[in-house]
């Protein structure tokens, strides 16, 4: 599971971990064995927890085995309990990964190094919140830059200069969601008396991309299983004597695509049905 | 036919409202709770808790 894979990252920002759901103990107990897990899971067999948070998924059946599913989702708490932040996303066949809230919220460092580039004006580096996805997991591309001594590049909603751009091509696979810039700094230009909105130094840029179904992802993969992203950041750079031509650099991604475990326990352990007169047992 | 489609949309409304945001709000507090563990040890909300915080995971299932 993604969780165990961050789990030092994750305690090390002194959090403690745990996931809950509506499986019975015998359930979780062997799944954890089966996947090595060793942060608690929390069995919440009559979605009890579930109602007292209000995420009981309303819209699936009480008749059905399902009946007491959550609206998936990750809170992050503070010690006295108080909601800090919290990911939940608007279609309930899509979650925000643990790796992804790392990087978008804590700054950390990403799970997987894609490519580094070195142009005349910076350095980057693009990688990934983590190495593996699957369907419907909201994930976070990053692209570090580093620009080298006395050059600035101009960030968004510069007026009159080419601003910093990077975008991801579109397909069917993923939907990319809105670039996070940093704070940008201003800079005096002297000779014309203007200030204007720039990076300078070290900054990082954040991208989210939600895959799609395993139905649209399939068809994107490679033989290896690898499911490849293509982007391009587009800059211009100048020092405090030139402006250099805008470029444009191409960005590559490659996630290797893990399918979904479809291992149940034995039938008598699964989960039934409540019977009519609501006995759950 | 026309209550059909205003009852769509309410019910679209509605739906639409919970599953942008649903559970306890940013800066709330959550509701206290124990649940057995794997290993079959209840577990409070203060025993889960990290020096400062906690993240915590709903998820569908394990087995599905």
């Amino acid at each position: 599971m993604e969780l165990q894979q961050n789990l030092e990252k994750i305690r090390k920002r002194g959090l403690g971990v745990a996931a809950i759901s509506y499986d019975s103990v015998g359930v979780l107990s062997t799944f954890a064995q089966r996947k090595g897990i060793s942060y608690p899971l929390l069995s919440d067999e009559d979605s009890k927890v579930i109602r007292a948070y209000a995420l009981l998924n309303e819209s699936v059946p009480p008749g059905s085995p399902q009946f007491g599913i959550p609206y998936p989702g990750t809170f992050i708490l503070d010690a006295l309990g108080t909601v800090v932040s919290k990911y939940f996303e608007s279609d309930f066949r899509q979650r925000y990964t643990a790796s992804d809230i790392l990087v978008r919220q804590y700054g950390e460092r990403p799970g997987s190094t894609s490519q580094t580039v070195e142009t005349k004006h910076l350095k980057l580096v693009s990688s990934a919140s983590q190495t593996n996805v699957r369907w419907g997991q909201r994930i976070a591309l990053t692209v570090d830059i580093d620009l080298k001594g006395g050059m600035h590049v101009y960030a968004p909603g510069v007026d009159g200069y080419i601003p910093i751009d990077w975008k991801i091509k579109s397909a069917p696979a993923f939907t990319p969601h809105e670039v996070t810039y940093p704070a940008s700094q201003q800079l005096y230009l002297k000779p014309i008396h203007e200030t204007v909105p720039v990076y300078k130094g070290r900054f990082r840029l954040v991208q989210e991309i939600t895959l799609g179904t395993d139905e649209e992802i399939k068809p994107m993969l490679s033989k290896d299983g690898s499911l490849a992203i293509e982007g391009a950041l587009r800059y211009q750079a100048c020092d405090d004597r030139v402006c250099y031509l805008m470029q444009t650099v191409p960005l590559k991604w490659a996630l290797h695509y893990d399918e979904l475990d479809r291992q149940r326990v034995p039938p008598r352990m699964q989960r039934k049905a409540p019977s009519p007169d609501g006995d759950t047992k | 036919m026309r209550s059909i489609v205003i009852g769509i949309l309410v019910v679209t409304a509605v739906c639409g409202q919970s599953a942008r945001d649903p559970g306890p709000a940013v800066g709330s507090r959550v509701p206290d709770f124990t649940a057995v563990d794997q290993d079959g040890r209840p577990r409070s909300l203060h025993s889960l808790m990290g020096p400062r915080g906690l993240m915590l995971v709903f998820f569908r299932s394990t087995d599905w």
